[in-house]
């Protein structure tokens, strides 16, 4: 197997330029399939997979034992008495994590909402270890060598086995027909491979440095595993938030988006005024900030949250658990994507200040030959090699 | 009252500091009139301190050209027309000169005459032409103050955050912090401190790619920025910014202006995210924005 692998940044590199490049000139025609770029990929590795993983492996053992020490616990009260600001809020200010293990979803072979403490800490040791290996075939950088591996944070355990409240069932409830079709009709049009194709095409907002986060949550779950967004994502999944008497602001450190929220009552913007975070107000509901936000763009619904369209009305709630938790909770309703609303419950660990500037767009080098890559990939056929479709698909004609 | 004496005395203290800085030495630009500082119905945080929060604008042609100017057509007037032309203005700086050195003034010719060539590559040699305005790049600190675009100013004991609308770019203030710039970044590193009614904002850790303004005027990495905003009523701020560069400038210079409360009702900044705007501009001459033939290099 060659799942615990490390190779050195420069290979790792060379080895994706060639698969984005394509083959030599001189091999016009033949070029190898994915197995085989991505094995040699493997075997140009200096580290065996033992050897790698043996480095990390006391690192890994301790922050196991740290994140098991707080297992979050969903049903946990939270502080009746949280600290306030100088003019009387519940004071959320601070910087939290984002990035977690746990799936949005509850895994379909998981029946129950819960685990117990020790199935949590198993999942998550799980989803660690997966996460600390590194295929050199697929991985463009090795975070963890940097200390910046979700599992390298205080990314927390948690009982939930997916993120959904409602349903109860743990699952995104069914598209409607409007959004089946949607769907199908973007998938289809995916699989138009236009040699022609430029940077509008890509419907990921953050590789065109667009949008960070995209309009949506801060959270989205997990997807541990090697090469994973949460791992990936430990670089960047952080927030701050920063309160006045009358607006809370949240900074994204992807992209360093910002949202301003005002709480002052007023009224919503006109409904002819989209933004990309959409337009949001906020309230105190007890100890609880309750932000509603609508007047989403929707350039095209590939892009949004979930597949969702610029009906999505998000209505977000930040708790103090305690002094290193806080509790989010979101719900998401578009009626023109799902068949009824859906709720997500995750906690944001405290982390250390601060944020960096992420200045995406001014170097924004990799969208040049994402979108070369990219051309040249469509003239010979080829899907991208990360596209899971990929892995189907026979030599090139 | 022990406060309010002491907020008597520190308003005191400041008015005096600014009137001796205030006696005009030769070739400087008089102060932007009508701008005394007065503590007068400024309003005040739980601390004593002049209340900021609030959406804020400058109201002059600085990003244009920061020295005084004269209207001019556009850069592309056939399309343009006046849309795009250039109003004029008395400049910003004191003494309405740039203390370049030799070899810098040569290079502010450059950036001038190149102010529209936007070349993409992926390496920083795409930093070396182009205003980095026109392609949606951070403006770096002064500048941002002094764009034609709305910021929010966001202030705690602790920190001070602005968010400008262009961009949506943002730069925190660290109060009363001896912080090092942990890595060089356009908005630059700040740590805060008031002096009386005054904030004063030592700005560091510049990457070198932000200008002063589309005219060329630009700085290098070691650019150093000393910011004071002084209230002089509950809706007015007297800027003052000090410029140190000794790699381009032979001593330090000043910059001033007033900044104006927005007092429209229920104002709010609205997104400015540029990215979308400049993909064509930045991408197709190089065949990469829309469908179509990839142009030969």
């Amino acid at each position: 197997m060659h799942k615990h692998v490390l190779v050195p940044s420069v290979a790792v590199t060379l080895v994706t330029m060639l698969m984005f490049l394509g083959a030599p000139a001189g091999l016009q025609g033949q070029t190898p399939s994915r197995e085989a770029v991505e094995e040699a990929a493997r075997k140009a590795s200096p580290h065996s997979a033992d050897a790698a993983m043996e480095y990390w492996k006391a690192e890994i053992a301790k922050r196991l034992a740290e994140a098991t020490a707080r297992v979050y616990d969903p049903a946990k009260p939270a502080v009746s008495n949280p600290p306030r600001t100088p003019w009387g809020a519940p004071d959320l200010r601070g910087y939290y994590l984002t990035a977690m293990y746990t799936p949005l979803e509850r895994p379909e072979k998981v029946a129950k909402p819960l685990y117990t403490t020790e199935e949590a800490v198993a999942a998550f040791r799980f989803a660690t270890t997966s996460d600390a290996g590194v295929d050199p075939a697929t991985v463009h950088y090795d975070w963890k060598e940097f200390g910046m591996d979700a599992w390298q944070s205080p990314v927390r355990p948690n009982l939930r086995t997916g993120l959904i409240t409602d349903p109860a069932n743990g699952r995104i409830p069914p598209l409607t027909p409007e959004a089946q079709k949607r769907r199908a009709d973007a998938a289809a049009q995916r699989r138009q491979r236009d040699p022609q194709t430029g940077v509008q095409i890509f419907g990921n907002l953050y590789t065109r440095c667009v949008l960070g986060g995209g309009a949506a949550p801060l959270i989205d779950g997990g997807q541990p595993g090697s090469d994973s967004a949460a791992g990936a994502g430990g670089v960047t999944t952080e927030a701050q938030i920063l309160q006045t008497p009358d607006h809370v602001v949240i900074v994204q450190q992807r992209n360093t988006d910002v949202r301003i929220i005002p709480l002052d009552g007023r009224p919503r913007l006109p409904q002819t005024v989209r933004q990309w975070y959409g337009n949001s107000r906020g309230r105190w509901e007890g100890n609880t900030l309750v932000v509603e936000t609508t007047n989403f763009s929707d350039p095209s619904p590939a892009t949004n949250f979930q597949g969702s369209t610029d009906a999505l009305q998000l209505v977000e709630r930040f708790t103090i658990v305690d002094a290193n938790t806080l509790r989010y909770e979101y719900t998401v309703t578009d009626p023109k994507t799902w068949t009824r609303p859906w709720s997500v419950e995750a906690p944001l660990p405290r982390i250390d200040p601060p944020l960096y500037e992420f200045a995406c767009h001014e170097q924004n080098y990799g969208l040049i030959n994402l979108v070369m890559g990219a051309q040249i990939r469509a003239t010979e056929g080829i899907l991208d090699p990360r596209d899971p479709r990929a892995a189907s698909q026979t030599a090139p004609r | 009252m022990q406060t309010r004496l002491k907020r008597v005395v520190m308003a005191a203290v400041a008015a005096g500091t600014l009137l001796l800085t205030a006696i005009p030495i030769a070739g400087q630009a008089p102060s932007p009139a009508g701008l005394s500082p007065s503590s007068a119905g400024v309003s005040r945080t739980e601390d004593g301190k002049p209340n900021l929060n609030g959406i804020w604008q400058a109201f002059n042609t600085a990003n244009w050209d920061i020295l005084a100017h004269e209207a001019q057509a556009g850069p592309r007037p056939a399309l343009m027309g006046a849309w795009g032309a250039q109003p004029g203005g008395i400049g910003i700086v004191e003494g309405n000169e740039l203390p370049y050195r030799p070899e810098a003034l040569e290079i502010k010719k450059q950036k001038l005459a190149n102010r529209m060539v936007v070349k993409v590559a992926n390496d920083p040699s795409r930093y070396d032409t182009g205003d980095p305005e026109l392609q949606c790049y951070r403006p770096g600190v002064p500048r941002a103050n002094y764009m034609p675009f709305p910021f929010q100013i966001f202030q705690n004991r602790e920190q001070i955050m602005i968010v400008y609308e262009y961009k949506w770019s943002m730069r925190s203030i660290y109060m009363d912090s001896k912080s090092e710039a942990p890595v060089d970044s356009w908005m630059g590193w700040s740590n805060g401190r008031w002096e009386g009614d005054t904030l004063v904002v030592d700005v560091k850790g510049f990457n070198g790619h932000t200008w002063f303004d589309r005219a060329g005027n630009f700085h290098s990495d070691a650019l150093h920025v000393i910011e004071r905003w002084t209230p002089s009523g509950p809706n007015h701020l007297l800027y003052e910014a000090t410029i140190d560069d000794p790699k381009v400038f032979t001593r330090p210079w000043k910059m001033s202006f007033p900044v104006y409360r927005r007092l429209e009702p229920n104002l709010q900044l609205i997104e400015f995210n540029c990215v979308p705007f400049v993909e064509e501009m930045m991408y197709d001459p190089v065949g990469l924005y829309r469908p179509g033939p990839r142009k030969a290099k």
